[in-house]
């Protein structure tokens, strides 16, 4: 590509570029925590006393 | 002859960014996908999206890019006709410069440059008629993963001689692909 003869020099203050479209992070899957009243209790444990007797 | 240093006295600096006229090839890593701009000559490094175009110069070292009396510099025209005599156009389009400019009878050489608008153009019908009746139909694929747009006339040409296209992919979908990857606008005539 001939573009001529050069002819002056001079500067240009720099421009803003497009900025890439940032996509919102998919919402983190709500684990539910363990629900320790649906395990199976223990006989003996806190919760549940052993019955009398054993 | 002007030297370096004189043409540095005479330097000023401009708010508005230069816009030229410039052509590229273009090139996708698999079956169309992650398209980028690479320039015609020279190293044929592809332009980033979302970054500037740094001009760089293997040849004279040690001089601030682009040099007065070098080659070196991101190029664009004023000139429409200067463009027409470019190898195989894939893209035409305006560009954006900036940075230290060196402006030429016909056109500008840059530091740093982006993209405008841009419009995927068939080089046969680029060379024989200019931009304005050049615009493309199919986009063929060549080994190295380079893109050939071309208008139906000259997509049955290359049928017809045999030219070896991999595939042939749809124009809409070439062209959207690279105005989204370099977020950018068509350019219409």
């Amino acid at each position: 590509m001939n573009i001529g003869r050069p002819e002056r020099v001079f500067e240009v203050e720099p421009v803003s570029l497009p900025v890439p479209e940032v996509l919102p992070e998919p919402e983190p899957r709500l684990v539910p925590e363990p629900d320790q009243e649906s395990e199976p209790a223990k006989p003996g444990t806190e919760d549940e006393p052993a019955e009398p007797g054993m | 002859m002007l030297l370096e240093t004189d043409v540095r006295a005479e330097s000023q600096t401009v708010a508005e960014p230069v816009a030229g006229w410039r052509v590229w090839t273009l090139y996708a890593k698999r079956r169309g996908a992650e398209v980028r701009l690479r320039p015609i000559g020279g190293r044929p490094r592809p332009w980033p999206p979302f970054e500037p175009a740094r001009a760089t110069c293997s040849r004279h070292g040690r001089h601030p890019v682009p040099g007065f009396d070098c080659t070196c510099g991101l190029h664009a025209t004023r000139s429409l006709d200067v463009l027409r005599r470019a190898r195989n156009p894939a893209v035409f389009g305006t560009v954006a410069l900036w940075g230290r400019v060196v402006e030429h009878e016909h056109g500008y050489r840059a530091a740093f440059a982006y993209p405008q608008r841009l419009m995927l153009v068939c080089h046969l019908c680029f060379w024989q008629w200019g931009p304005e009746r050049s615009s493309a139909d199919a986009v063929a694929v060549l080994r190295g993963g380079r893109l050939v747009p071309l208008c139906d006339g000259h997509v049955e040409l290359s049928d017809r001689y045999g030219y070896p296209t991999r595939q042939l992919l749809p124009v809409r979908r070439i062209e959207g692909a690279l105005l989204s990857t370099y977020a950018v606008d068509p350019l219409c005539l």
